[in-house]
């Protein structure tokens, strides 16, 4: 079994917490992604992939932004 | 043994055993050290140096010579460009603090693709240039190994998703718990102070916030049988797919994160200024002619004090310069670096600043992480509609306004704001006047002591007038 050391802090809690939340989060994150591979190639093209536009980041506050832009 | 170059360590550079930074003839430096070899050597040869650098997620850095290390035990010296401007996370408003966990979460992403991991997510690790966010910690990355947890992952939510949350749900102004714990807000206190719908409505916070304290809590005195520390939790193990399912978790928790759509004081304080039409385009018309003379006076750096949307720092901007829009409010700073953003402007940096109450040093021997003072690089500070509220708004004596600007910088650029002034009667208001001194001579009389003034004039269709001065 490996032990895990860091120069942080981890945390007893938070290593048991993760295990339990990655447990119980990659149920739907393994159907979604079956659901996208599946059907992904009908789509136009994907919109959450890992790595988005560098730098400046998601394109979800647009409500926020509507102040001048130019 | 040669004798070792003198260089300075930096003070905040002391946690991490694989390196440090520091300086050398004043200029920074990494120095990695034998105990990271491994690591940095997969994090050259996987390519994910170059694909980080690449795609603007860290900063670029040079390799240096060896013989510059400052300390035993060496196996390569880098030297990282610098920033302009070194911000803290309580600095920011909502959407920087916010864009900058999206970035950690993204270098992470672009870490497992080549078979390592962000080694921590310390929200000190990320520096804006304007308003592009970028990490600045070169050995953050190291080897993946399998069915290993994802060690930053309390990092990651006391450094980011708690103060995010607390903000999105409770108060923007709630960032300002960063400064008290510089190790990210304590998921107790976050869990307590969010509202009882985020432990039943919001899996994302129920989950990494509330669950995680509470298995914080009770893993506290952690022991075995014996008495002695249990190394149980080290043990704990993890698949890789896993790992994904909670870092794709966080992401969507900390995408899902939004400010309720209000406004405060300054922020629409922009849209309701005192001047007509006409009074506008005049100080337009003089910031610009005082900015343009400073900048031919060699001036490359402004601070716009009290920037609120950053109508002025445009045009300190327009005229070439690099510019800290500072703002005491943090909606009028969120409001600027989303305009900004959504422009692609990195000309400007916005940032939550109150200087008159400055952000001082903190952590270990109060050098950790330096005051705002002393962090000052500008070459103009431009003052604009401020004078009154640090003289009438915060009681502060004219010559101490003055002192202070003439600490920050060598060019100032200030709008005096007289009684008359509506906006300067509106501080008056409800209080009694007992500033008998807050006068145009007195304003005079004051900056005279430590600064010559070099253009003063009057803004048209208003009492205001515009000074550009320079220290003595």
């Amino acid at each position: 079994m490996r032990l895990v050391f860091a120069y942080i802090d981890p945390g007893a809690g938070s290593l048991v917490i993760q295990a339990i939340i990655a447990g119980l989060v990659s149920i739907p994150f393994f159907f979604r992604n079956a659901i996208r591979s599946t059907f992904g190639r009908f789509r136009r093209k994907p919109t959450d992939g890992p790595s988005a536009a560098p730098g400046v980041s998601a394109p979800d506050d647009k409500g926020a932004t509507s102040t001048d832009s130019e | 043994m040669s004798e070792r170059p003198a260089a300075q360590r930096e003070p905040g550079s002391y946690r991490d055993p694989s390196g440090f930074v520091f300086r050398h003839d004043g200029v920074l430096h990494r120095q990695i050290n034998a105990s990271f070899a491994e690591d940095w050597a997969a994090f050259e040869s996987s390519g994910l140096h170059r694909a980080l650098i690449d795609q603007g997620l860290l900063i670029p850095d040079q390799q240096a010579a060896l013989e510059l290390a400052p300390e035993a035990g060496a196996i390569a010296v880098i030297q990282p460009e610098e920033v302009g401007f070194i911000s803290y996370p309580f600095e920011w408003s909502f959407s920087q603090l916010k864009d900058a966990a999206l970035l950690t979460l993204r270098a992470h992403s672009m870490a497992a693709e080549h078979g390592m991991t962000i080694r921590d997510a310390s929200a000190y690790n990320v520096q804006f240039r304007g308003v592009q966010p970028i990490l600045i910690d070169t050995l953050s990355f190291e080897r993946a190994r399998p069915d290993q947890p994802w060690k930053p992952y309390r990092q990651f939510c006391e450094n980011f998703l708690a103060p995010l949350a607390l903000m999105a749900y409770r108060d923007g102004r709630l960032g300002q718990l960063l400064r008290t714990w510089i190790d990210g807000v304590p998921l107790d206190l976050a869990s307590e102070l969010l509202p009882r719908r985020t432990r039943y409505f919001s899996p994302g916070l129920a989950a990494h916030i509330h669950l995680h304290a509470r298995a914080q809590r009770q893993h506290a005195g952690d022991s075995g049988p014996d008495g002695a520390p249990s190394t149980a939790p080290r043990a704990v193990t993890m698949s890789e797919g896993r790992r994904l399912a909670l870092l794709d978790h966080l992401r969507r928790t900390v995408e899902g994160l939004r400010l309720p759509p209000q406004g405060t004081t300054w922020a629409e304080y922009a849209d309701q200024t005192s001047y007509s039409e006409a009074g506008t385009a005049s100080k337009e018309a003089l910031v610009r002619r005082m900015v343009e003379a400073v900048w031919a006076d060699g001036g490359r750096r402004a601070w716009d004090v009290g920037a609120n949307t950053g109508r002025y720092s445009r045009l300190a901007a327009d005229a070439g310069f690099w510019v800290l829009a500072l703002d005491i409010d943090w909606a009028a700073v969120e409001r600027h670096y989303l305009a900004l953003r959504a422009s692609g402007d990195n000309r400007i940096m916005p940032f939550l600043a109150d200087i008159v109450e400055p952000s001082p040093g903190i952590g270990w021997e109060n050098v950790e992480r330096t005051s705002l003072i002393d962090r000052a690089n500008a070459d103009v500070l431009i003052a604009l509609a401020l004078v009154h509220h640090l003289a009438i708004g915060r009681n502060a004596p004219l010559p101490m306004v003055s002192r202070l600007m003439a600490r920050l910088s060598q060019h100032v650029i200030v709008e005096w704001v007289p009684k008359e002034d509506p906006m300067a009667q509106r501080l008056l208001a409800a209080r009694e006047d007992v500033f008998p001194d807050y006068t145009l001579d007195g304003f005079r009389a004051a900056f005279d002591t430590e600064f010559e003034i070099l253009d003063e004039a009057p803004i048209e269709e208003s009492h205001r007038v515009l000074f550009r001065m320079k220290r003595r």
